[in-house]
């Protein structure tokens, strides 16, 4: 009769037996979700420990350089407090504002110009420190901004002319008083330094570029085209120089990839991943209240590209012991 | 029925749950079978191509997409090899480890962590200006005469941190690996950067070959003047071309190609885009060198 039950019991399985199993089945899964509450919540609190009080608000990641610059900055800092892409659509600034003021971070890494001016608006304490911004200088800078500019020193950019290129001894540059007198002075003296000589010639709101683009082309053995807000001023002044270059068989050197399809032969410029390490070497310095020399810091690496078809029709003698140096060429 | 569709029919038999579970199990098998074979096929008509694989911590080479163009072009005309240049310590040695169908284009240092782990044959060392070693230097703009005070800086260098850290041990002497420790390397692209930044101010030393201190006094004498070479490493060879055992013709044979690129102008300027004038085979002494710990 027992065992009759026993067998009863065993087909059967009673209230009890049938929530035992069950709970058998739901233990391991009930671990795991506790497992993994615990550890998500360490995680963050891990994560919270270890990020920087840094806010990195990008212009647009969907440009290049500015995608670029982030990427350096967050290989010295990779785990900032919070990361804002403005973009190119509309986007509720009001959002974006109470996120910043919960982040509340001591240091807004600005990318871009339209990054920085909103960073400015926020009237909060923290402190700025600005990247890929074409002409700093026009900016008033507050004293608790920093940066770093986006323009090489004219010093660097002619000892990578000299080392590229040691036979071409005479640079020519058009340049406006108004803005780069100053600039140009330093400039020339630099040159000297490095046994090179700048042919300088100065130019108004009135000056005819084309001649005197033409007086300069006689006299020198390659252009250097400058950010020059005047020399820049027209599109047309500008294809009339490549243009010029081209037909007198004279190379440009400048200062932007931009202008490698109009017929750059060398293009110096300064490399972007590096201006976002030396953006986050700052961010750290002022995070422990290191004292800094200067505001605003220039680029310490360079990014160059070449045009051999140009080289060859320009017959200029270029080192190739310095090919390592190039980082782009164009056949 | 189109290709597409066969599959969709295939793979809804095979998800069909009144088809018995056995057949289902075998339905899937063979499809994945006909798809590692269609890969593997796919593979072979492609045709196989030995590579020169290339990595090198002691500089921060940046011009990728050149290099290989460059590289491809030149190696095409000697039939199906490619050149593949990596970024990444990791990503290089996690494709190399069962690699066979290559030789390896790598800086003395890399190898020596690598050979114990990977069976790789050094056969040939790269050569600047007739010599196949150079040193680091740590140069400043201030003299400084306690290695202690030299904490905390921030160093320029063209090599991985790694790297550069490594050197900066060995420079400081074992018991200051701390003063190494708090050291604050910031990467740039080219040795000559990293030499600027020191002249002109972006960084408190850096650390270069005594090949690029040597350019850049032909270059800017003035600049050159201004840096004090405080430390100075011992002497390490250049980068190196190895081969993984077992040898066979065809890394033979690409090794010849690699050393004979010095012999035409246009090899030589590739050599160039990565820092050298050519190669020589090791001689015994730098054998050792490379199989020392």
């Amino acid at each position: 009769m027992n065992t009759n039950k026993n067998n009863q019991i065993n087909k059967y399985p009673t209230l009890s037996a049938t929530l035992l199993n069950q709970s058998k089945k739901r233990i391991f899964p009930a671990i795991f979700a506790i497992l993994f509450i615990v550890l998500t919540c360490s995680a963050r609190t891990l994560f919270s420990e270890t990020a920087e009080n840094v806010l990195i608000i990008n212009s647009d990641l969907s440009i290049k350089n500015y995608s670029l610059a982030q990427t350096g900055f967050k290989s010295i800092i990779p785990n900032p407090k919070g990361e804002i892409n403005l973009g190119s659509k509309w986007k509720d600034t009001s959002e974006i504002e109470k996120r910043i003021r919960e982040i509340n971070p001591a240091i807004i890494y600005c990318i871009g110009i339209k990054a920085y001016l909103f960073a400015r608006e926020l009237k909060n304490d923290a402190t700025l420190v600005f990247s890929s911004i074409i002409n700093w200088r026009r900016l008033t800078l507050d004293e608790n901004t920093y940066g770093i500019s986006s323009e090489l020193l004219p010093n660097v950019q002619l000892t990578m002319y000299h080392y590229l290129f040691p036979r071409t001894s005479k640079i020519g540059i058009l340049y406006s008083k108004e803005y780069n007198e100053e600039w140009m002075n330093l400039a020339r003296e630099d040159a000297e330094d490095i046994g090179l000589r700048l042919v300088g010639v100065p130019i108004g709101k009135k000056t005819n570029i084309t001649s005197a683009l033409k007086k300069l082309l006689n006299n020198v053995d390659a252009i250097w085209l400058t950010s020059d807000p005047m020399v820049l001023s027209k599109t047309d002044s500008v294809r009339d120089i490549f243009r010029q270059c081209d037909a007198a068989d004279i190379p440009v050197f400048t200062y932007s990839e931009a202008f490698i399809d109009a017929g750059a032969t060398l293009v110096i410029s300064a490399d972007i991943p590096t201006i976002g390490k030396q953006a986050a070497r700052l961010a750290l310095d002022l995070l422990s209240q290191k004292k800094r020399n200067e505001k605003v810091n220039t680029p310490a690496g360079s990014h160059i590209s070449i045009n051999l078809k140009k080289v060859q029709k320009s017959n200029l003698l270029l080192n190739t012991e310095a090919l390592d140096s190039v980082n782009q060429i164009i056949q | 029925m189109g290709m597409y569709g066969k599959i969709q029919h295939i793979l809804s038999r095979a998800c069909d749950h009144t088809i018995p579970h056995k057949k289902r199990l075998h339905t899937i098998l063979s499809l994945v079978f006909v798809f590692l074979l269609s890969i593997n096929a796919r593979a072979l008509s492609a045709g196989h191509k030995y590579t020169i694989y290339f990595y090198n911590p002691e500089t921060n080479i940046n011009n990728f997409a050149s290099l290989k163009k460059e590289f491809d072009f030149y190696l095409s005309r000697f039939g199906g090899y490619q050149f593949q240049p990596f970024s990444e310590r990791e990503l290089f040695e996690k494709l190399i480890t069962n690699k066979k169908d290559g030789i390896f284009i790598i800086s003395s240092w890399h190898y020596k962590k690598l050979k114990e782990r990977i069976p790789i044959e050094p056969i040939m060392v790269a050569i600047t200006k007739n010599k196949s070693t150079c040193r680091r230097v740590f140069s400043t703009t201030r003299v400084i005469s306690d290695i202690s005070l030299l904490g905390g800086m921030n160093v320029a260098s063209a090599s991985s941190e790694d790297f550069t850290k490594n050197i900066l041990v060995q420079m400081f002497g074992e018991n200051k690996g701390n003063i190494a420790a708090s050291i604050k390397i910031l990467s740039v692209p080219k040795d000559i950067d990293a030499l600027m930044s020191v002249g002109f101010g972006m960084a408190d030393a850096a650390v270069t070959t005594d090949n690029s201190l040597t350019k850049l006094a032909g270059i800017n004498r003035k600049l050159h003047d201004k840096l004090k070479q405080l430390l100075i490493s011992d002497e390490t060879l250049l980068p190196i071309v190895a081969i993984p055992k077992p040898l066979d013709e065809n890394h033979l044979k690409l090794a010849k190609i690699v050393k004979d690129m010095e012999t035409v102008a246009e090899g030589k300027n590739k050599l160039n885009m990565l820092g050298f004038d050519g190669w020589k085979t090791l001689n015994e002494s730098e054998k050792e060198y490379l199989e020392k710990e």
